[in-house]
């Protein structure tokens, strides 16, 4: 990224950061940077020099020229900054997408799978019943046959429609369902569940309630079932004795996090990125399924949230979630 | 309004007192000793809120409601348990519990959690009538 400075462009020397160097971006995608970690700089320590032996106008007149041209220098890296920030957001957007296609596909597979079954049945009772029409004349024997052939496409299509009925009834269950409720009445029933397994390992957990926190919208289930997960989470990330934080703060007008924090290996900068990935875990097989987070993940979007974890290896992990009021 | 309660237990003592309090507050409230026993009642009988221990013997409490969410998946369900293992809390939850609470359970506690898990149904019941 840095070592293509030298090779773009014309090189300047330090004196000669006039309008040369705020007119001539090359038009090559990456621009250097030295303009603004060579030139700049050094064009500043050239005129702090200049000015002591310069009389005070014509100082004053350097003085004003480099102030504009760092406040140039901080205007270009922040346009930058601000490039490739829209960038990343919009690789993370297609990352999203390519994930939601991957759920899909492997939704329709098993949709397909389970539909294709009892069409199967269908489609070789019809040719076998098309083949006892095209007979002569029906006889008694034939009839049977065909009633039965019939009794079976009615089962298949029962069985299609009791299909498709629960997907249907899936996609509803999706939909949260909001009530109004305290935060610390949805979490302490969970927190309980957990402690008194954690106090057997000399786990301790310490609650940081906002008494003042007003009650929420938010479907009541479906939280304890992130906030379960988190305990969970935490409290396994301890290896021995610890403490286990959850905390209820306001964090604006329109907004409540809860946090749960543990004193546990924390997690590596590596693993960071993959912690909500279906399936990643650092569990040992048969531990942990590695859904938790990921279905935490898609639990607290579904309710309009975030969730963010934060970890200095070694130090322990925390998880919030932010979720509107 | 009043709430339909289904109480599922196999202690008959804790039965008793639930069946005891509930009928102080007026609210209509049937007994059941075993999973078994609950999916039975459910098939003939609308209830709106199943308040069921987690461990008894025969079809445990897990595995009941699991059976309750297929068939009646309005019907809300509060676990009780009174040993706390978080692996049953998680699958609990994850069929589609209401909550899962420790005993003892404050009756008072109790009561509004019931009426949480109501309010939940009707709104779901209001969602699925449009």
């Amino acid at each position: 990224m840095k070592d293509e400075a030298p090779h773009n462009g014309p090189l300047e020397t330090p004196q000669a950061a006039d309008a040369t160097a705020q007119t001539a971006p090359p038009p090559a995608a990456p621009r250097p940077l030295w303009p603004h970690l060579v030139a700049v700089p050094g064009g500043v320590a050239v005129a702090v020099l200049a000015a002591l032996a310069l009389p005070i106008p014509l100082a004053v007149i350097l003085a004003m020229f480099m102030a504009s041209l760092t406040a140039w220098s901080a205007a270009a890296l922040f346009a930058r900054i601000r490039a490739s920030e829209t960038e990343r957001c919009s690789l993370d957007a297609q990352l999203v997408q390519s994930q939601k296609l991957a759920a899909i596909g492997e939704m329709s597979a098993g949709i397909a799978h389970e539909i294709n079954n009892p069409m199967a049945i269908i489609a070789q009772e019809s040719d076998w019943m098309t083949h006892l029409m095209s007979q002569p004349e029906v006889s008694p024997e034939n009839l049977a046959e065909l009633k039965d052939s019939l009794a079976e496409i009615v089962r298949q299509v029962d069985r299609c429609k009791t299909i498709t009925h629960n997907l249907l009834n899936f996609s509803r269950k999706m939909e949260p369902i909001l009530q109004e409720e305290h935060l610390e009445r949805i979490m302490e029933d969970m927190v309980l569940l957990v402690e008194k397994e954690a106090r057997l390992k000399g786990v301790t957990i310490l609650r940081d309630y906002d008494a003042e926190l007003p009650a929420i919208r938010t479907d009541v289930p479906l939280l304890r079932q992130v906030i379960l997960n988190l305990l969970i989470n935490a409290f396994q990330a301890i290896p021995g004795a610890g403490t286990i934080t959850v905390s209820t703060r306001p964090t604006g007008p329109s907004q409540v996090a809860i946090a749960v924090a543990d004193t546990g290996a924390g997690i590596s900068p590596e693993n960071m990125s993959k912690i909500f990935n279906p399936f990643f875990t650092t569990k040992p097989p048969g531990v942990g399924t590695g859904l938790g987070l990921s279905m935490c993940h898609g639990i607290v979007d579904r309710l309009g949230g975030t969730i963010t974890a934060e970890s200095a290896p070694g130090q322990g992990a925390t998880f919030t979630v932010t979720l509107p009021r | 309004m009043s709430i339909r309660i289904l109480v599922v237990d196999d202690e008959p003592d804790f039965i008793e007192t639930m069946v005891k309090r509930f009928t102080f507050r007026k609210m209509p409230v049937t007994a059941a000793s075993s999973g078994i026993a609950a999916l039975k009642i459910l098939e003939t009988e609308t209830f709106d809120v199943v308040i069921m221990d987690v461990r008894m013997p025969g079809k445990d409490g897990i595995e009941t409601l699991k059976e309750i969410k297929k068939r009646h998946p309005l019907t809300e369900v509060i676990m009780l348990t009174g040993h706390a293992s978080v692996e049953s809390g998680m699958r609990g939850m994850s069929l589609g519990a209401y909550d899962y609470v420790l005993k003892p359970v404050d009756f008072d506690e109790l009561l509004e959690k019931v009426r949480k898990a109501h309010e939940r149904k009707r709104l779901n019941e209001g969602r699925s009538a449009t």
